[in-house]
């Protein structure tokens, strides 16, 4: 038999309500301006010159998370976009203020962008709705896309890859070498590690300053008995019941979520996003201002999502951190404790896009729902996880190996018996 | 896994041995094949898988503050816990209030 005393009173906390108080509102400044201003000035369109030597053939080194310079090999960065920005105390985060990159998509936005070549003055068509800068056909100079557009292609920052395509490709190799044995055949004949490719993804940046409020009830196991004997043997428990609420105030830093719809469709019945998901996070505080050199020899997929869009997304995630700060609050309920009411107060946004690295390796499955499944790099962290589409044949007959050797010993020991 | 599920059943096995229906046992084997197909399913797919942002986002909380008061009192249930306890389910969203 178990009692258990009840909660303590000594043990709780004050009930004390703060997120309704005046006073901590008349401390706060108002947001000036909701737009923060995160060009590039450095850069326009066109010509992207070497800071040392002039050149333009510049691309990305991701071992060192540095551009390089064709030409002279100087290696430089962009400024990290966190310096650049007056960030403020979370605490003090009011309305929502938004990065000039993340601004709302103009869906009459023109993708076909013509730049004026600096170095011969040739005119040079580019489709930024499928790459971000072009080689100029009659001199050669790279031609790049800096100044944000209104249609996503842009975005506030860019964190660079600083995995590389060969420790990539290692780590899906391991990924998929360890589930070789119940795996699609097709897939294990077609698998090459190398064809893994490098995508900055879309995301949004959220910092956050919330408020919430969860109701429900608790409940306090008083006693635990038996009742009847042998077989008809039953346990029984008393128990005490509480309302219980919670109130908790919070900020969260750089809490990341997908800004293109396709990618934040995670109906795993249909799709294998979710695994794109489960590299996050990101060292985000590290993203650097808008350099299209960055995306050299690396392909993009554009934002097709507002803050508006996002805004309910945010709102379920910063409910299930309000969740999970309480639940160290509501241990004593031994028998366990069903929220039914939530409530969120979000006093402050601050939303900024960006491009965020990922070696992506993709196998089409035949036949059925004909899903792509995915092997995903984080291209910063280096952390991997994967869908890899099983022969359901063999997992068959892997179970009923299993199965039936459980069932020898189960026939043994009733034969025993 | 196959091994802890031995070990259960031996000692179930045991404290049964004096008399005891044992006829369950032949379950075994269906449940032990289901549970094989199903971890190696989900070993392979991931599709359980997902960004835990209530841990891995840098978040600042204040301590909870709130109040618990007894309403009720349950005696001689056979429930060993609350009906729909979601205190560990942090992502299943209940009603909003204003």
């Amino acid at each position: 038999m178990t009692s258990l005393p009840p909660p303590s009173d000594g043990d709780r906390p004050p009930a004390v309500d703060t997120h309704d108080d005046p006073a901590i509102d008349s401390r706060i400044e108002p947001v000036v301006d909701p737009i923060i201003d995160t060009r590039n000035e450095r850069l326009g369109d066109g010509v992207n010159r070497c800071p040392q030597c002039g050149a333009t053939d510049i691309q990305l080194r991701p071992s060192a998370g540095l551009l390089i310079c064709l030409f002279c090999r100087h290696e430089w960065s962009e400024a990290r976009l966190d310096e650049t920005i007056a960030n403020g105390d979370l605490d003090s985060l009011r309305g929502t203020t938004i990065g000039s990159g993340a601004s709302d998509i103009d869906t009459g936005a023109d993708s076909l962008i013509t730049m004026k070549c600096a170095g011969c003055g040739a005119e040079v068509v580019v489709n930024i709705a499928e790459q971000m800068g072009a080689r100029c056909h009659w001199c050669r100079h790279v031609l790049t896309i800096n100044e944000q557009v209104p249609n996503g292609a842009v975005p506030d920052a860019v964190l660079a890859f600083k995995i590389t395509h060969d420790d990539a490709t290692a780590k899906i190799r391991e990924f998929a070498g360890k589930r070789r044995l119940f795996a699609d055949r097709a897939f294990v004949r077609g698998f090459k590690a190398e064809n893994v490719v490098g995508v900055y993804m879309p995301y949004m940046v959220v910092d956050g300053n919330a408020s919430a409020d969860v109701t429900g009830h608790g409940e306090v196991e008083t006693r635990q008995y038996s009742r009847g004997s042998g077989n008809n043997k039953e346990t029984y428990y008393d128990a005490d019941v509480y309302e219980v609420q919670r109130h908790v105030d919070f900020t969260v830093d750089d809490l990341t979520i997908e800004s293109s719809a396709e990618r934040a469709d995670m109906n795993t019945s249909i799709n294998t996003n979710n695994i794109i998901n489960t590299i996050l996070p990101f060292d985000t505080e590290n993203a650097v201002k808008w350099n299209a050199s960055y995306l050299t020899g690396f392909t993009s997929e554009k934002r097709d999502q507002d803050v508006a869009h996002l805004q309910p997304e945010l709102e379920d995630q910063l409910l299930s951190i309000a969740r999970s700060r309480v639940t160290s609050s509501v241990e004593r309920y031994d028998r366990g404790v069903r929220w039914e009411r939530e409530r969120l107060d979000v006093h402050g946004t601050r939303w900024v896009s960006m491009y965020l690295p990922v070696w992506l390796y993709s196998h089409q499955q035949e036949g059925g729902k004909r899903m792509v499944h995915y092997i995903a790099v984080n291209g910063r962290t280096g952390e991997v996880m994967g869908s890899v589409p099983v022969s359901h044949a063999r997992l068959l007959v892997g179970a009923l190996t299993v199965g039936t050797f459980l069932e020898g010993i189960a026939i043994a020991i009733l034969v025993a018996s | 896994m196959i091994a802890i599920l031995l070990n259960e059943v031996a000692s179930t096995v045991a404290a049964e041995a004096d008399g005891g229906d044992l006829s369950w046992l032949l379950a075994l084997g269906p449940a032990g094949a289901g549970a094989v197909y199903a971890g190696l399913w989900r070993y392979y797919r991931n599709t359980h898988a997902s960004h835990s942002f209530e841990q891995e986002t840098r978040i600042e909380a204040q301590p909870a503050t709130g109040s618990d008061a007894k309403v009720d009192e349950i005696k001689g249930t056979k429930k060993s816990n609350i009906d729909g306890d979601n205190r560990a389910n942090h992502r299943q969203r209940v009603q909003r209030f204003d």
